[in-house]
């Protein structure tokens, strides 16, 4: 390695471990005094180099990473909470949406028939003045009622005919009983005149205020509660 | 996420004064020193999972660093003459021949120009290797011992020719 060669390395990198830089340096004295005078140099440059850190640099840093991560905790929790608030929306829009579907008053009456068998054994003699108090509270309209008793009632209570709030009365016919569903007028509702399956038959018809739903075991019977309902129903 | 809080303890506590000092011989400002390493080490704790080995750790945070620096001059134009003055009041005590002569060395590295000075510093307090400091400063090999040649050089000029003592003192 030549002189020059040898400087150059030196002051590139006074603590260079090559072999044949480390050769050279003990081949002559006078490089070993160069290379010494740089390594003194060197350890000076490195104090000089060693300012003061500030004595809660550490501390500080770690804090500022703490904050950061709560900060991003919280806005991951903000995050879901949109996301459950969302999803809750779409719930309740859902919902509505469904409520404002159209309604077949006719299938839901036989369905609500069969789903409330017991109203069909029970005898609560229900007056009329008790029937036209569930009507008036039912609608918030009081001209929507019995005039006088309707034949005999069974039974009567509130029901929800797919969000719409109605009355569930149960009637006697001519031979056998009869349910009557009084249904709020409502621009979703479906009726249908007369509508069967298996077991019953039903037989639906609109007041000036309600739609009226008659469900029975014989024609007859129907027949002889809408005469009833319409002598004495306004 | 424990193992990612320590490996991120263990950061801070083992490397947090090399860069602090890195980004002070950078800056030539304590505040900002301080600010650029705030950033750089948010940066790498968000980034932490994309640091393989440890050992990297260093030069993976002087990287992160050099870019915060970089980011800095975006913002504005950085003013030389503050600069100065903030070397002069920072680091004097002059009590003794050996502080005076530490004196010296530190305004000359502080105005060393910045290819010559960000080498010295990879490889005085970074301790890489030309090959590293070549690696992290996109440079080739030789062209990093060069300006290591030409940074002491420079250094060593000082230090040698006391007439000089006198003037950047005064």
């Amino acid at each position: 390695m030549d002189d020059l060669k040898f400087r150059r390395q030196a002051y590139s990198d006074p603590h260079n471990q090559d072999p044949e830089f480390l050769k050279a340096a003990m081949g002559s004295p006078e490089h070993d005094a160069f290379l010494n005078d740089l390594r003194k140099l060197d350890n000076k440059i490195e104090q000089a180099l060693k300012v003061d850190v500030p004595d809660d640099l550490a501390a500080k840093l770690l804090l500022k990473q703490q904050l950061q991560q709560h900060h991003s905790q919280r806005r991951k929790t903000g995050f879901a909470f949109a996301l459950v608030a969302s999803v809750a929306f779409l719930a309740g829009m859902t919902f509505t949406l469904l409520r404002m579907a159209p309604v077949d008053l006719s299938q839901h009456a036989l369905a609500h028939v069969y789903h409330e068998d017991k109203a069909l054994h029970i005898d609560e003699d229900v007056q009329f003045e008790q029937v036209n108090f569930q009507l008036a509270s039912l609608t918030g309209n009081p001209s929507m009622r019995f005039t006088q008793q309707p034949g005999k009632v069974f039974y009567s209570t509130y029901c929800d005919f797919q969000g719409v709030q109605s009355l569930h009365l149960v009637m006697q016919g001519e031979q056998g009983k009869v349910t009557l569903f009084i249904v709020p007028l409502e621009d979703r509702l479906v009726l249908e005149e007369a509508f069967a399956d298996n077991k019953y038959k039903g037989m639906g018809f609109a007041t000036d205020n309600a739609y009226m739903l008659l469900v029975g075991e014989q024609k007859q019977d129907l027949n002889f509660v809408k005469n009833e309902i319409k002598q004495s129903f306004i | 996420m424990v193992s990612k809080q320590r490996r991120y303890d263990s950061l801070v506590r083992a490397l947090h004064a090399d860069i602090y000092r890195f980004a002070y011989w950078l800056c030539g400002d304590k505040h900002i020193a301080e600010d650029i390493t705030q950033e750089t080490f948010l940066r790498a704790w968000r980034s932490l999972d994309s640091l393989k080995d440890e050992k990297a750790a260093k030069a993976w945070l002087i990287t992160i660093l050099r870019r915060e620096n970089a980011r800095r001059f975006e913002r504005k134009q950085f003013n030389y003459s503050d600069v100065e003055q903030e070397f002069i009041e920072d680091t004097f005590s002059g009590s003794t021949e050996e502080h005076a002569e530490q004196h010296l060395l530190r305004r000359q590295i502080a105005k060393l120009e910045l290819e010559y000075r960000e080498p010295l510093l990879l490889q005085v307090i970074g301790g890489f290797s030309g090959d590293e400091i070549a690696s992290l400063l996109d440079l080739n090999r030789n062209t990093v011992m060069t300006r290591l040649f030409r940074a002491r050089n420079q250094l060593k000029d000082v230090l040698e020719q006391p007439s000089h003592r006198g003037q950047s003192n005064g």
